[in-house]
């Protein structure tokens, strides 16, 4: 990704309305941007879903493929979780390999999901040491209007919970529905203006400072987080944060689980 | 292409197996403005294809090496998605899709007035997110769609179809099973308003009376999804 230049005036403009308590786009604090999550969108994928929040659209899709299972874990299957920002979704993402930015998001959001441990990956394994399930998720950008990562998470989560196993394909018995006993779901914060903010827009992006993302699982356990970008932050705004992130991702939960 | 010419295409009432005639062409629909972020964009279904461009420009061409004193460069790109294939397409780099954004990239530089916008780029990513057969041709077609939907000045849209032959009759727009398994195809870029061709491949065995019979299904066909572009272009989905 090319780093855009930052003008000041944005800087300036984004710490000014913090000093009201407003936001760029007029949205109050710990206000997200309006959410449509549909699944089972892509007809060659064995579970697909996409989310878009305001101008940011992204698909996620599963495929699955069969692995011999790791010599020292011969009874477990796999999950990878890979995501893709191509030129497509912004004029300053770039072609080539996976950047740094997006290596980091596939990783973050991979990490929410494999930590929360809503796929059980014993249950993937055909014959011990043999034949096992790898489930792979494939995150792709269509629209980079910011916050890619809870865009990312959850369309993640949402694509493996209407996922199919295609056993029929691989000849290994019936299809069914990939178990998914969980869903974590992953809530981002930017400092902006010297304060943060939930569901950063891009121009809060551009004109921020670091970044906070949480994932908590069904009962609120934490299950991964990462700090991004240059910036300091205390004690106090973390509570603050996770307090916020306890509320948000219970109701992004009932979303995607009456999906 | 070849060797599978016993695996039975076309029944007795000369139709295809999913119904069409020889001459008829898959579902289409067309929509514009799909990618916000974008100064144009398309999303374009064909059978069980579907493809999104995106345009972003003109804009500052760098490195400074790449620009051009006296005109715009294209930078076209086509990918497929991991997803859109029955088996992972494995992302990276990959010399079908190298070879399809060149003579993609060649089709569009014949129309787009490159000259208008002297020293700038204009990027156009064509990403595959189904595939069923003929995603160059849908990437091709939507990629006109979405320059002219980010206003950029065009001699014509480029229409872009494959026809082929199974079970020795010559078909418009092969399906996946006809891809596979047909003796040849013939993919052609077409300018609708005048008939001229910017883009034409082909591979297989075609007689001179078939290749001219598959030519002109290709023409007849574009004329049909020539109109469709234009009512997405004009505002609404096209059906």
């Amino acid at each position: 990704m090319t780093i855009p230049i930052v003008p000041k005036l944005l800087r300036a403009h984004l710490s000014e309305l913090a000093g009201k308590n407003a936001r760029i786009d007029g949205r109050s604090q710990w206000e997200g941007r309006k959410l449509v999550v549909e699944h089972s969108v892509l007809p060659r994928a064995e579970g697909s879903a996409r989310v878009r929040m305001g101008d940011t659209i992204v698909l996620a899709g599963v495929k699955f493929q069969i692995m011999q299972p790791y010599p020292d874990r011969p009874n477990q299957g796999g999950l990878m979780c890979s995501a893709d920002v191509r030129p497509i979704a912004g004029r300053n993402w770039e072609a080539g390999p996976p950047s740094p930015e997006a290596i980091e998001l596939g990783r973050v959001v991979d990490r929410g999901i494999r930590e929360s441990g809503c796929i059980d990956v014993d249950s993937l394994c055909i014959i011990p040491g043999e034949k096992a399930w790898q489930v792979i998720l494939d995150l792709f950008a269509v629209s980079d209007d910011g916050n890619l990562f809870d865009a990312f998470a959850l369309a993640g989560i949402a694509a493996l919970r209407n996922a199919t196993v295609p056993a029929e394909r691989f000849e290994v018995g019936e299809d069914y529905s990939l178990p998914v006993s969980k869903t974590p779901i992953m809530c981002s914060y930017h400092k902006v203006g010297a304060r943060f903010v939930y569901d950063a827009c891009a121009r809060e992006e551009l004109g921020g400072d670091e970044r906070i993302h949480i994932t908590l699982g069904d009962d609120d356990n934490v299950h991964s987080l990462q700090k991004g970008l240059k910036g300091i932050f205390s004690a106090e705004e973390f509570v603050e944060i996770m307090t916020n992130a306890q509320t948000r991702t219970k109701e992004l939960r009932k979303i995607v689980d009456s999906l | 292409m070849g060797g599978y010419g016993d695996v039975k295409m076309i029944d007795e009432n000369g139709l295809r197996m999913d119904g069409r005639s020889p001459g008829d062409i898959r579902e289409i629909t067309i929509e514009t403005g799909v990618i916000p972020v974008a100064d144009g964009s398309c999303r374009m279904t064909w059978g069980t294809n579907e493809a999104i461009v995106a345009v972003y420009g003109p804009m500052e061409a760098h490195p400074r090496k790449i620009q051009r004193q006296d005109r715009a460069v294209l930078d076209v790109a086509y990918n497929m998605a991991p997803f859109s294939t029955t088996d992972r397409m494995r992302p990276g780099f990959n010399r079908r899709s190298r070879e399809i954004s060149k003579v993609t990239k060649d089709a569009l530089e014949s129309v787009v007035l490159l000259e208008l916008y002297p020293r700038s780029k204009i990027r156009v990513t064509i990403e595959i997110l189904s595939a069923e057969a003929g995603t160059r041709c849908v990437g091709l077609t939507a990629a006109s769609v979405a320059l002219a939907d980010a206003g950029i000045p065009m001699t014509d849209l480029v229409v872009s179809v494959a026809s082929g032959k199974i079970n020795d009759v010559v078909v418009c727009d092969l399906n996946k099973e006809e891809d596979n398994y047909g003796e040849a195809d013939l993919p052609m870029g077409i300018l609708p308003n005048s008939g001229e061709l910017v883009f034409l491949q082909m591979d297989g065995d075609l007689s001179q009376e078939e290749f001219k019979e598959a030519w002109q299904y290709n023409m007849d066909a574009a004329q049909v999804v020539h109109g469709m572009m234009i009512e997405a272009l004009k505002g609404g989905d096209s059906q």
